[in-house]
């Protein structure tokens, strides 16, 4: 088990000094979208809150403390803090993403806007202002931290002249919707998640004729969405738009089943013993496992499942890219 | 906003420990101890918030919750348990840190 303090306070330096959970160049929270000459800013803007872009890095990160927690001679904690004590170490261990990672997310991210684009959508994006959420600070009780991050986000979307706010994960959806409005005044911004944008354009999307027969599908709801925002129903109904056959597994919809990811920088171990139990019940079903959020990908990924984005097949069914 | 004491300690009262949230903790069957579920979660935020005090395993207790909030489906006070423990997270947070780490 980590040290617990010692988590909380690179957690809220690293905030603090970068704006970012782990280090990263900001440059690679948007060098995806610039091949896509999307518009800056607008009435609707997309809003990634950098949680996908984070998640190779991440991952390094739970990898590292994943070969600490193997092993042997001092706890955990004491190794933690010989190796990740200070930022430039930290740098080091995260800079050892996994290409393939971040090209999957890349992917994901591409996918979404041109699912948006497709559906006739009208939206601009905000670059270097699309700022993490800082959802990581408010999970863990760093209320101060996470205040003062929140009202940086805020000025950088106010700034971009949006009303409406489209996100892409459910941790950054439910931390803008429920979250923000009682830590920053005066946040009228409404948010959605492009899924839900998506459902409601419903048989107005573009759909291509797939090449490939449909197929089955196992689908892994997210607690946050399923729990905490009412996103159920409309995952569902895209996939069946473009032709898949939806399969839940015993524990779906507002009954779902934690991946594990939540804890995956506190105890790596008792994370992916979680994501297996989950993965479990996934498999039984049979069909290709879905999921909607980056953490429940990784983790699930982490814990040797072979998931995909629910993003990739939309677009694959559905653009035919 | 962040809740108070006094919200933390409402909250925590509310507790019948009729054990009902633990069946649907994905932690507790991997846990040491009942501090890994919902039940022993929300007394810990309760001792926190009365003045207790937060040792190594209280955090972990509150830390290696997912916040999944399996646990509020099936709790028949309706307590909000994932806001319940982010709130004596919260408290801990606030606590000065003995370590600086840069």
């Amino acid at each position: 088990m980590v040290d617990v303090k010692l988590i909380l306070s690179l957690l809220a330096d690293n905030v603090e000094r970068t704006g970012y959970p782990v280090p990263i160049d900001p440059r690679r929270i948007y060098s995806w979208a610039e091949p896509l000459k999307l518009p800056r800013g607008g009435r609707t803007v997309l809003y990634t809150g950098a949680l996908y872009q984070l998640v190779p890095y991440i991952n390094s990160l739970v990898r590292h403390l994943e070969s600490l927690e193997r092993r042997k001679g001092g706890g955990l904690a004491l190794r933690l803090a010989k190796t990740v004590g200070r930022i430039v170490d930290l740098g080091k261990i995260v800079a050892k993403a996994d290409p393939s990672e971040v090209s999957t997310v890349e992917k994901v991210l591409t996918s979404i806007a041109n699912l948006l684009s497709a559906a006739g959508v009208e939206y601009g994006y905000l670059y270097e202002n699309d700022l993490y959420s800082g959802v990581l600070l408010y999970d863990m009780g760093l209320d101060e931290a996470f205040r003062r991050h929140a009202g940086k986000v805020a000025e950088a979307l106010k700034r971009s002249g949006a009303s409406l706010v489209i996100t892409v994960d459910p941790h950054t959806t439910h931390v803008l919707r429920k979250v923000f409005p009682e830590y920053v005044e005066r946040f009228e911004f409404e948010v959605k998640s492009y899924l839900e944008v998506l459902a409601e354009k419903g048989r107005r999307l573009p759909v291509k004729t797939p090449s490939e027969p449909g197929y089955d599908v196992v689908l892994h709801d997210p607690c946050f969405y399923a729990r905490h925002e009412g996103v159920i129903e409309q995952p569902r109904r895209l996939l069946a738009l473009a032709g898949l056959n939806v399969k839940d597994p015993a524990k779906s919809g507002r009954m779902t089943y934690c991946c594990g990811g939540p804890v995956e920088a506190i105890s790596p171990s008792l994370s992916k013993r979680i994501a297996e139990t989950r993965l479990d019940e996934l498999r039984a079903v049979g069909g290709r496992i879905v999921t909607m959020c980056p953490i429940c990908y990784a983790n699930l990924r982490r814990a040797g499942g072979e998931v995909e984005d629910i993003a990739l097949h939309l677009s694959r069914r559905l653009l035919g890219a | 906003m962040p809740w108070s004491r006094a919200r933390i300690l409402e909250e925590a009262e509310k507790c019948a420990y009729c054990g009902f949230c633990e069946a649907a903790c994905p932690t507790l069957p991997y846990g040491r101890h009942r501090g890994y579920g919902p039940r022993g979660r929300v007394a810990l935020s309760g001792h926190l918030a009365a003045g207790g005090q937060a040792s190594s395993e209280v955090l972990v207790s509150l830390y290696t919750c997912l916040t999944c909030a399996a646990c509020t489906l099936k709790c028949p006070a309706g307590i909000d348990i994932p806001s319940l423990v982010r709130a004596a997270r919260s408290l801990v947070a606030a606590a000065p840190h003995k370590k600086r780490i840069i």
